[in-house]
This record gives C-alpha cells, sequence and structure tokens, in this order.
C-alpha cells in the first residue's frame, strides 16, 4: 500500500490541527453528555426496578379480612384468618403455584450482646428466603428444612438488627434472645434497596422457622401466605382460585374483596413497568433532542470548516488531484477527527460512571443518591449514538468535497 | 498541440445570460509563446481556462495533441492537468498552510512520483528559481515575487510541456515581474509552449504571438 498521500494527508491535518481541535472538543462534549445522560436515566430507571423487586420476585401475598357480604345465610362482618395448613390446601389444589409459604409475625423485645431491641419477628419456611430476595452475606444462611421440620433455635436477621445488637462484630454463630429462648445468628440479610414493604424494611426484621416461631407465638392464625406463580402472567387467574378455595374452606364469597386481601406485586410490577417504560421514553427524546442539537452545531461546524476549504479543493484539482484523492482525504480527517472526539468523550464517560457507581449507597436510609449513584453505561446506547452522529458528520465532513470534486475546478478556484 | 474551433461558453445566472466565448478558434503550435491579451471582460481568462481543461466549454470543439477534451473523464482531465499543464496564476494560489517545498511538491505526490525524486526535483526547481533557502516558509512569510517563483516551480514540478500563465506579473511589482518572465522567456526558448493572458503590452513584448480578444471573440 502506499502510503504517500494518507501521509501526506496526515501532514496537512496536523497543519489545521487548532481549526480541527474546535470540532474534536465539540464531538468529544458531545459524546460525554449523551453518554452521561444516558447512562443516568439508564441507572436510574435499573434502579426503580431493583428497589421494586426489593420486596420481593413475581410475589402475590395474601392474608386474611373480615367478610363485607352475608353468604350462605351467614352475616357479614365475620373475621377470616389463614392457617398453616392452608399452604398445603392451596398449593394441592393450584398447579400453578411453584412456591408457597406461610408467614406468621410479631413484635418482641430481642436481646443479645448486652442490649435489647423491639422488633417483629418472623416464623417462616425456606421458601420464603426465594420469593422476597433474601440473600444472605457471606458466611451465612437462611434457614433451611430441617431448621424448620426440627424446630432449630436458629435465626436469620436484617443487617440493621445485626447493627443494633453487635455492631461491628460478625453476628453469625452468636446467640440472641427473644422471650427468654436463645436463638443462633446463622445469617444476616444483605443489604438491598427496598421501596415496597410492612412492618418496615427487612432490614429491621428476623426471621425463624416457622415451627420455632410458634414456640414465642403459640397463636395458630397465620399473618400471610407468600405465593410465587411458574409464569407471572398466571398471577390472576391464581389470585381467583385462592379466592374461590379459600371462600369454600371458609365459607365467604369469593366476590368479597375485604374476606380476605391480596398484595399482588405481579399486578402493581406491571404499573411500575409502564412508568418505568415512561420515565425511559421521556430520557430517550430528551437524548434524541440532545443528539440532535449536539449533531446540528457538530455538523454545521464540520459543514463550514469543508466549505471554508473549497478554494484549497480548486487548488489541487487544478494541479492534478483526482477526485478520489480530494474525498479520500476529507474522509480519513474526519474520521480521524471523529474518532478522536467520540474515543476520548466515551473513555471520561466510562471511567465517570465507574468511578461514580464506586461511591458508597446509605442503605439505612437510601435517598435519592440510591438512584442516582448507580448510573448504568450501555453499550447499545453507544453504539445507537455513534450510528447517527458518525452518519451526520461523515456526511457533512464529505459532501463539500464532494461537491467540489465533481464541478470543474475553476467554479471551486473562484470560491471566496 | 493545441487546437479550439468554435468554442463558446455561456454563464447563466438567474436570468440573465453572459456570453464569456463567441466561437473562439485558433491553434497554438508545440513551442510557440503566445499572449493573449484584450479588455476587462473580453473573455481572456475564460479562454485560458477552458485551454487549461479548468473549465468545460458550452459549445465548440477543443483538442489537445489530437485528443478530444470533451471526451475526456473528470479524472482524465486531471492528468492531463497534472502532467501536460503547469498553471500560473495572478493571485499565485499556494495552499496557505503548506511551506514553499510542500507546495512544490503537491503535484507530483498527485502523480505518484517516489519520495527520492520528488526531492531531487524540488530541490532542482528551487534552486532554479533561486528559493532554495526558503523551502520552509509558507506563503504568507514570503514576499509576491517569492509566491509567484514558488508557484512557478510548483507549476513546473512534473515537466509539463504547456506552461499557462494568467496575469503572471497582475500582482507584482515591476522588478519582481520582469524576473517571472525572464524566466517564462528561458522556459519557452528551452521548449515549452507558453500561454499568457496579460494586459500590459510590455509583458506581451516577450511572446512570439498576440491573439486579441474583444467581447468575446478573436479579434487578430
Amino acid at each position: 500500500m502506499n502510503l504517500t498521500l494518507p501521509r501526506f494527508f496526515w501532514s496537512e491535518y496536523r497543519k489545521r490541527r487548532k481549526k480541527a481541535s474546535l470540532i474534536t472538543f465539540a464531538l468529544f462534549w458531545g459524546t460525554l453528555s449523551i453518554l452521561l445522560l444516558m447512562a443516568f436515566g439508564q441507572g436510574l430507571t435499573t434502579q426503580f426496578q431493583v428497589a421494586f423487586s426489593g420486596l420481593g420476585d413475581t410475589l402475590i401475598m395474601v392474608s386474611g379480612g373480615q367478610t363485607s357480604l352475608e353468604f350462605e345465610g351467614l352475616p357479614k362482618g365475620r373475621p377470616i384468618s389463614l392457617y398453616p395448613e392452608d399452604v398445603d390446601y392451596l398449593k394441592e389444589r393450584i398447579p400453578e403455584i411453584m412456591r408457597i409459604a406461610p408467614e406468621s409475625y410479631n413484635s418482641f423485645q430481642v436481646s443479645a450482646n448486652g442490649k435489647e431491641i423491639n422488633r417483629t419477628v418472623h416464623g417462616t419456611t425456606p421458601e420464603f428466603a426465594l420469593m422476597r430476595t433474601q440473600i444472605p452475606q457471606m458466611g451465612g444462611r437462611f434457614l433451611n428444612s430441617d431448621d424448620v421440620a426440627k424446630g432449630r433455635k436458629v435465626a436469620f436477621i436484617g443487617w440493621k438488627v445485626a447493627k443494633d445488637l453487635f455492631g461491628a462484630e460478625d453476628p453469625v454463630g452468636k446467640q440472641i434472645v427473644i422471650e427468654r429462648i436463645p436463638f443462633a445468628v446463622i445469617g444476616v440479610l444483605q443489604k438491598k434497596i427496598q421501596d415496597s414493604m410492612y412492618n418496615g424494611p427487612d432490614a429491621d426484621q428476623i426471621y425463624l422457622p416457622f415451627y420455632s416461631f410458634r414456640q414465642i407465638d403459640n397463636r395458630r392464625r397465620i399473618n400471610r401466605i407468600h405465593i410465587q406463580p411458574y409464569d407471572a402472567s398466571q398471577s390472576k387467574l391464581i389470585e381467583a382460585r385462592v379466592r374461590t378455595l379459600l371462600g369454600r374452606k371458609y365459607r365467604f364469597n369469593p366476590d368479597d374483596r375485604y374476606a380476605t386481601s391480596f398484595w399482588n406485586t405481579i399486578e402493581n410490577n406491571k404499573e411500575g413497568m409502564a412508568i418505568f417504560k415512561g420515565i425511559e421514553i421521556f430520557l430517550g427524546i430528551i437524548g434524541a433532542l440532545t443528539l440532535l442539537i449536539g449533531a446540528v452545531g457538530v455538523t454545521n461546524l464540520m459543514y463550514a470548516v469543508a466549505k471554508e476549504r473549497t478554494k484549497e479543493i480548486g487548488i489541487k484539482l487544478a494541479i492534478g488531484a483526482r477526485r478520489r484523492v480530494i474525498v479520500e482525504q476529507f474522509f480519513l480527517e474526519t474520521l480521524f477527527v471523529f474518532a478522536k472526539g467520540t474515543f476520548w468523550g466515551f473513555i471520561l464517560a466510562f471511567n465517570l460512571v465507574h468511578l461514580i457507581r464506586l461511591a458508597p449507597i446509605n442503605y439505612d436510609s437510601f435517598g435519592i443518591e440510591a438512584y442516582l449513584l448507580r448510573p448504568v453505561f450501555s453499550l447499545q446506547i453507544f453504539v445507537a449514538y455513534m450510528a447517527i452522529l458518525g452518519i451526520l458528520v461523515f456526511l457533512s465532513g464529505i459532501f463539500p468535497a464532494l461537491r467540489a470534486s465533481r464541478s470543474n475546478p475553476i467554479e471551486s478556484l473562484r470560491y471566496e | 498541440m493545441i487546437e479550439l474551433r468554435g468554442i463558446t461558453k455561456v454563464y447563466q445566472t438567474g436570468s440573465q445570460t453572459l456570453e464569456a466565448l463567441r466561437g473562439v478558434s485558433l491553434k497554438i503550435k508545440r513551442g510557440e509563446f503566445i499572449s493573449i491579451m484584450g479588455p476587462s471582460g473580453s473573455g481572456k481568462s475564460t479562454l485560458m481556462n477552458i485551454i487549461g481543461c479548468l473549465d468545460t466549454p458550452t459549445a465548440g470543439e477543443y483538442a489537445l495533441d489530437g485528443d478530444r477534451v470533451a471526451g475526456l473523464t473528470f479524472d482524465q482531465l486531471a492528468v492531463v492537468r497534472n502532467r501536460k499543464i503547469g498553471f500560473v496564476f495572478q493571485n499565485f494560489n499556494l495552499l496557505p498552510y503548506a511551506t514553499a517545498w510542500e507546495n512544490v511538491e503537491l503535484p507530483m505526490l498527485f502523480d505518484g512520483k517516489n519520495a527520492r525524486k520528488r526531492k531531487e526535483r524540488i530541490t532542482e526547481l528551487m534552486n532554479a528559481v533561486g528559493l532554495i533557502d526558503w523551502r520552509d516558509h509558507r506563503p504568507s512569510e514570503l514576499s509576491g515575487g517569492q509566491q509567484q517563483r514558488i508557484a512557478l516551480a510548483r507549476a513546473l514540478a512534473n515537466d509539463p510541456p504547456i506552461l499557462l500563465a494568467d496575469e503572471p506579473t497582475g500582482n507584482l511589482d515591476s522588478r519582481s515581474g520582469e524576473e517571472i518572465m525572464v524566466i517564462l522567456t528561458q522556459l519557452w526558448k528551452d521548449g515549452r509552449t507558453i500561454v499568457m493572458v496579460t494586459h500590459n503590452d510590455h509583458i506581451s513584448a516577450h511572446s512570439q504571438r498576440i491573439i486579441r480578444l474583444f467581447d468575446g471573440m478573436v479579434q487578430s
């Protein structure tokens, strides 16, 4: 390959680089701004979703209530409670259920390490962890089936409980005392963002094996049943079948909305997803408009600089440059300026995003920083940005050269 | 060598039509030194641009070395301008950001000459125009006369048989103009065909033959 001309183009570019530096900077700044804007937007949406799933993943929660309709001669106003055997009753009759777990809870004084605090203590089964995003920190675990079956005196605690009782110490293996019964801590909940909750965030909760909990709270009724379907699209169907089955068992009208209470996170999620989609579209529009403004600025600049060089093109054509040489030179220069500007914009945006992600989030009282300090760098957005801007920049950078190289040299020579 | 028959050039600006050349026919033989003269607007530069393949006629036939120029492609015309014709413009038309050396080098780069040949030729030409010591200067650092000598060196870079000079002394003081004419005359004596546009009778006196244009037509 003959590199004489590319070398010459490079030497010409170097002489004009002060003029080109304005375009390079515009490309750098545009790339940086768009990528950061989109990264923060993407991060915001992702964090909303993370916070939304902090309570649980595709979860239906059922709890008892009070009838509001008369049914088969029974008066309205009857309390309806759920019992541990309802878990198997529902599981056996609704094949669409993948996981199901009972949950009982009550407030207790909890002491350890010479400290005493009041917290909500729950009794449940291992399936609960899988449905309620109960991920243990390293070195610990959640309750298992043996813990439940054997009524082991073990406890899984939220990270704030751990901090309140044990400070910086590792609580795993240590004991907490509830109602004068000692429980060994087997795991601590990993920190998470949670924007939906009952009885406060999971960070403040203590979980015991279901039958161990019965030893400190001997009420037979349970507070909730957690259900996870195989397929999220079947949540409404499951909800209807649960109402029908419980209605048949406890004799209430299945259409009675107050006899039982449902918290269908799948349906709530659909609404949430619509909001996230709205945010995404909004940010997409802002990004597109910003890109458009940036592209208009950059292309204008590129066009003006290229147009300014019409006479130079005329001189080159007059002394024997072929059309290909002119177009090649403008193409290579545009390519170089585009690559240089966008490369540094990309590098800075990429590193800033990763640097910002290192900032700690206060999980104890997560606020706006929990949503803003986790920007997500999207390669897809970067590729789309490069494609759109690239086309515009190349058109504006090469078009004057193409036009000039297609006309008689004298027309370009006369250009002032 | 250069043969023009019934050359017409019409410029259309909006609804206005301007006939710059009206049926110009002329023959220039190899090795001739021709001056084209005429008042402003007579079509001298238009004729020169057509001879130099910088512009195309609206009608008429132009043959260069027996080849019909109208039949050549854009790139074939570029090769003609690169190898057969050297241009010297009134306003020099040097690349402002390139050095004197680089300006002279450009036609050879477009011709694909290797670095050694380019270096030898540029050195020879810069010495011939007496500006070898100014090789690294940009046009803005040179006087008008020096710029025109660089432009002349550039025109000769690929050793073209034809040299076209459009008012080559128009922007120069009389001494610099005279220096340029000495070089042009020497180039003619060395066998080149020189076609020069000028207003100046004293300058045209260097040529063998004068073609006078008036109102787009050859007067004599």
